[in-house]
């Protein structure tokens, strides 16, 4: 009879209390897999819209540039930054830009605007600008035309085909002034965006704000986002420090990561919770069990068997109702998170509408990640393991002919 | 030649309130082969003798030596050692572990003791059907009577080929049949294989057998009367 035969038999000397106690920790680990699966699945979503709308998932810009947007501020691009950026594995897309505020002027009407001079087939790969034209064509590799938001087109009344005059502060200080052809209307789903944005092509950009060779950002995409923290502090240690900084997108969008990080706390302390019920439940079996067996735990020893033999097998029979909670519920919520992953759940109501004025699809993916998954097993254990301390140490103070006599 | 010798032993309880004294400066020995019952009233301190034999209780003063071992001098874990390669146990209630068969029951010492399987199932069939259990080998406790129950934890005593076995009120809690049934089997295995046994029992049919009889009275030695 081995400890684990030994174990497993003695778990079911009393099905019921072991079936009910296996079954709260499925429900704690079930339930705590879903909600965890839910706001990974929430932020991973909100992180790639946010990624995939402008930012990527990392940026390098000339060091300080992040605090003061001036385009003094920008950065020479040049060949040996663009190979560190290559020479990193995990990096798919790159999109270099120049951006800075000009004014502009059509007709008897003139509005401030963010002008944003990019490659049209990287921006396009990275945001899928292209989408998002309501009029006219897509900006062409090239071409000295401009892109303008739906909004601002609205408020300066003009269309495509017509022209746009731009005049503005250029590197140095220098005057920047020009007028171009308008070739496409863009709408974006936010406002902000909407209201204020000119796309033209890097180089056009370049020569308005007579910032030859300049960007002032150049935005990273990856391969595998889940490995952002190692391929930022890859790309820290190859660029010069003294002259770069490599940002993360969520240092960059600080307010929606606090956002969701206040989210997030609410939710761990709802598991936190949970744990702590499943966890008292479970040393309650524990005490039970314990002072059930007292008697039988002298006999084992006055026969032989060495105390620290037997709260081993104690602490096995504790593992051994753990696992079984633990597989099943992890077996159970598994099925779930893949459909939900692959089928994401559709947001209905005033919370639908809201996503849609940010230009995010009002859709929650669950997420299955792995990482998640064995930190909520692990946990459970620890708090499975914690509750063998009291056995554990009513084993080695027993005093067998007590015990005999229980 | 005493396999067991007590020197001076005494066991006081509530030793700093009011001092009871569970056993009081006793001298005794046992030889290989007895057949010996420690009688006496409630309180006179049977079953506190036997837990001192055991090495289930640690006495408040005095020696116990057995086959020239002072088990008083060892640590808890050289304790059960000894205990598990040199004494067999009967209780009361038979102290079966439920979860176990009655081969399981039997063989459990022996694994404990590192017995390969072999052996362990040729040793656990013999005892099993030594005390007329063969059948019911791969039975658990719960399908036994109280008097196959007993049976079993004799065989259990057996397995580890023990120097002796203390069997505390061992019929106390069967039927005169099973009682008689049982006392047979003890008897038979001390006659044919020299097994010693040291019963504690307020039973007169086990008093009857037995070769050798010591009373106890709060405390202390009043008698010790050997047969024949």
């Amino acid at each position: 009879m081995g400890d684990l035969r030994l174990a497993w038999r003695n778990i079911w000397r009393n099905k019921r209390r072991t079936l009910l106690t296996a079954a709260s920790i499925f429900l704690a680990i079930f339930l705590a897999l879903i909600v965890r699966s839910l706001q990974i699945g929430w932020f991973d979503n909100l992180a790639e819209i946010v990624v995939q709308s402008y930012t990527g998932h990392i940026q390098i810009h000339k060091k300080g540039y992040w605090d003061d947007r001036d385009i003094n501020n920008s950065m020479a691009f040049n060949d040996s930054l663009a190979a560190v950026v290559k020479s990193n594995a995990n990096v798919d897309k790159t999109v270099p830009r120049l951006e800075y505020f000009a004014l502009s002027s059509f007709e008897k009407q003139t509005k401030g605007v963010m002008l944003a001079g990019t490659d049209p087939l990287k921006e396009d790969a990275l945001t899928k600008l292209s989408a998002k034209v309501v009029k006219g064509h897509y900006l062409s590799t090239g071409e000295n035309s401009i892109l303008v938001s739906q909004g601002l087109a609205s408020y300066l009344g003009l269309t495509a085909g017509d022209t746009l005059v731009l005049l503005g502060q250029g590197y140095h200080g220098i005057s920047a002034a020009g007028k171009y052809p308008v070739c496409g209307i863009v709408h974006f789903p936010s406002p902000v965006l909407d209201n204020q944005m000119v796309y033209m092509n890097l180089a056009t950009a370049q020569e308005f704000f007579s910032a030859d060779s300049r960007i002032t950002s150049l935005s990273l995409t990856l391969k595998n986002p889940d490995e952002i923290g190692n391929t930022a502090a890859a790309l820290k240690a190859e660029v010069d420090g003294g002259k770069f900084e490599v940002m993360r997108w969520d240092e960059m969008m600080v307010e929606i990561t606090q956002q969701l990080k206040v989210k997030t706390a609410g939710g761990k302390i709802i598991i936190a919770i949970l744990y702590m019920i499943v966890g008292f439940g479970v040393f309650g079996t524990v005490i039970m069990m314990t002072n059930e067996r007292t008697r039988e735990f002298g006999v084992i020893v006055s026969v032989g068997m060495q105390k620290s033999k037997l709260a081993m097998i104690l602490v096995l029979e504790m593992i051994l109702i753990g696992l079984t909670g633990l597989i099943t519920g992890v077996a159970f919520a598994m099925p779930i998170m893949l459909y939900f992953k692959l089928n994401p759940i559709h947001i209905w109501g005033s919370m639908a509408q809201a996503f849609i004025s940010y230009g995010i699809q009002p859709l929650m993916p669950l997420a299955l990640k792995a990482n998640f998954i064995l930190s909520n097993v692990a946990t459970v254990l620890v708090i499975v393991s914690l509750t063998c301390i009291y056995p554990v140490r009513r084993i080695f103070k027993l005093k067998v002919a007590d015990a005999l006599h229980k | 030649m005493n396999i067991i010798e007590i020197k001076n032993l005494s066991k006081v309880y509530d030793e700093k309130t009011i001092p009871v004294y569970a056993l009081n400066g006793v001298d005794l020995a046992f030889k290989q082969g007895e057949f010996t019952s420690i009688v006496g009233p409630s309180g006179s301190g049977k079953t506190t003798m036997l837990n001192m034999l055991g090495g289930l209780d640690t006495p408040s003063g005095g020696k116990i030596m057995i086959d020239g071992t002072d088990i008083t001098g060892l640590k808890s874990r050289q304790l059960i050692d000894f205990r598990m390669r040199n004494i067999g146990f009967v209780f009361q209630s038979f102290n079966l572990i439920p979860v176990l068969t009655a081969k399981e029951n039997v063989e459990f010492i022996m694994q404990l003791q590192g017995v390969d399987r072999e052996q362990r199932d040729k040793r656990t069939l013999e005892l099993l059907q030594s005390v007329g259990l063969g059948e019911k080998i791969n039975t658990r406790p719960n399908k036994l009577s109280g008097g196959q129950q007993q049976r079993v934890a004799v065989a259990r005593a057996l397995a580890s080929k023990p120097k002796f076995i203390l069997a505390d009120e061992p019929t106390a809690n069967l039927d005169s049949k099973s009682a008689e049934n049982l006392l047979e089997i003890m008897e038979k295995l001390n006659r044919e294989e020299n097994i010693t046994f040291i019963f504690s029992t307020h039973d007169s049919r086990v008093v009857a057998k037995a070769r050798r009889v010591v009373t106890l009275e709060d405390g202390k030695i009043v008698s010790d009367v050997s047969k024949n």
